[in-house]
């Protein structure tokens, strides 16, 4: 048996290590477009900050794929994929047949259009690396692009550090399609007293100093699409993680899967998620099916305030969304419903509620 | 067999994969930090490090779960003091 796997990041290096439990003599092989093992972005941040070292950031240790006989091959990306005679052309001018195919390439950072040495991201450890190098050269002062999980990491990396930021937002909040006014008013409270300076409805032309860029990311699914695979905002799967073409699987931040629990399709984007659908992936690509049913969330602390996304949190989704606590009560939360279940929630300083609400969305019983 | 089983703190984020793997030997306390029980009980109080009587059964669990933390947060060692996760 051939498994093929494209993308050497938590979920693709899961499914190949759980793929060589299954098979000890199946062939592996893993295309990592870039060329360092696996490692964790989650401890990103960590390192940034100096709590880890950069070599605590590496989950595998380099003979670990020879160790478990994967075919490794950093810097490859695909080229083209075809399904009907099962090979992946890839970036090295190789050809590689398959019997299985998974597709892992995550997303791509959406970028500015003009990009100088001031600018930074904050994906991959090498976005981290020149980070790193930046803030070390001790700049005045700061400016943060974007309202989501990956600015709020700036707001806490320059916060740290002291250097004055100001953050522009698009909208008129952070989390603006997610959050409901008290929410957001609660994190921004929290930057602002550590210096951050929150700018809503920004046309920034001219940023001033360092500056992170945090504005999402999107999977690139040309390849999939010449391919011929069905896609929307991701490649689309059954909840099983199958694509529409025979023998091809996918998982993780690029996989649109059917999700049992929420009944509805959705992209998530979180490590758990990842990490458990390269599992699920490699169970069925070894034909030990089983849907992929896993409450995932989203997490983060923005200096001291906990933000808690569980479960469907998309308010287009939601046919009603039910606020509880206050600004001033200093937490809130709100309840995403469909079909008279509880199917997502938000928590920002409301710790206490997260194992009820996750359990809630678990059991699906009718919403009271 | 006994198991060491310690939370950073200054490390956990509140991802809760841990929790989702092993429940009754992870659970979040109100700070969004992971906190280690003794199946499903939480004698002495929320702590972040507890020696706990595992079976081979439950040990493989309890490092599936330290294995899934994405900031390496959980650190186990068996009896002897060896460190079992994370790999030195």
């Amino acid at each position: 048996m051939r498994h093929l796997i494209i993308g050497g990041g938590i979920a693709g290096t899961t499914a190949a290590e759980e793929l060589r439990r299954f098979d000890a003599d199946a062939s592996i092989v893993l295309l990592s477009e870039e060329h360092h093992r696996l490692y964790s972005r989650v401890l990103l941040p960590h390192y940034i900050k100096g709590k880890v070292t950069r070599e605590r950031v590496f989950l595998k240790k380099p003979e670990w794929y020879a160790e478990q006989r994967i075919e490794w091959y950093p810097g490859v990306m695909a080229t083209a994929i075809d399904p009907k005679n099962r090979f992946v052309a890839t970036s090295d001018g190789r050809e590689y047949e398959y019997d299985k195919l998974l597709i892992a390439t995550g997303g791509e950072v959406n970028t500015l259009s003009a990009n100088d040495r001031d600018t930074c991201y904050f994906r991959t450890l090498d976005d981290a690396d020149r980070l790193f190098e930046r803030l070390n050269e001790c700049p005045e002062r700061a400016t943060i692009i974007g309202g989501g999980f990956i600015a709020l990491e700036f707001v806490n990396i320059f916060a740290d550090r002291q250097i004055p930021a100001e953050l522009h937002l698009r909208g008129e909040s952070c989390f603006a399609s997610v959050l409901d006014a008290g929410s957001a008013e609660l994190i921004k409270q929290k930057a602002e007293a550590d210096g951050i300076v929150f700018v809503p409805r920004s046309t920034l032309e001219r940023p001033h100093g360092l500056l992170g860029v945090g504005i999402g990311i999107v999977p690139d699914l040309r390849l999939l699409r010449d391919a011929g695979l069905d896609t929307n905002k991701g490649v689309l799967t059954n909840e099983y993680l199958e694509t529409s073409a025979v023998d091809v699987y996918a998982a993780g931040d690029i996989a649109e899967f059917f999700d049992p629990i929420v009944g509805r399709r959705v992209q998530a984007g979180n490590w758990m998620s990842a990490q458990t659908q390269g599992r699920v992936a490699a169970k069925a690509m070894v034909g030990e099916r089983q849907p992929f049913r896993l409450v995932s969330s989203y997490a983060t602390n923005c200096r001291g305030m906990e933000v808690v996304f569980v479960g469907d949190v998309n308010r287009e989704a939601a046919e009603q969304i039910i606020i509880f606590g206050s600004l001033a009560e200093g937490g809130v939360m709100q309840h995403f419903l469909r079909g008279g279940k509880l199917v997502g929630a938000t928590l920002v300083n409301r710790n206490h509620d997260r194992a009820a609400v996750t359990k809630m969305i678990q059991e699906q019983t009718p919403y009271v | 067999m006994k198991l060491t089983i310690t939370v950073d703190p200054d490390l956990c984020i509140g991802a809760a994969s841990c929790v989702t793997i092993a429940p009754e030997t992870f659970q979040l306390n109100d700070e969004n930090k992971a906190v280690v029980y003794d199946h499903g009980t939480e004698p002495g109080g929320r702590v972040y490090r507890r020696v706990i009587e595992v079976t081979t059964e439950e040990k493989e669990n309890i490092i599936l779960a330290a294995q899934s933390c994405p900031t390496l947060a959980i650190i186990l060692t068996d009896e002897a003091g060896n460190q079992l996760f994370p790999e030195l």
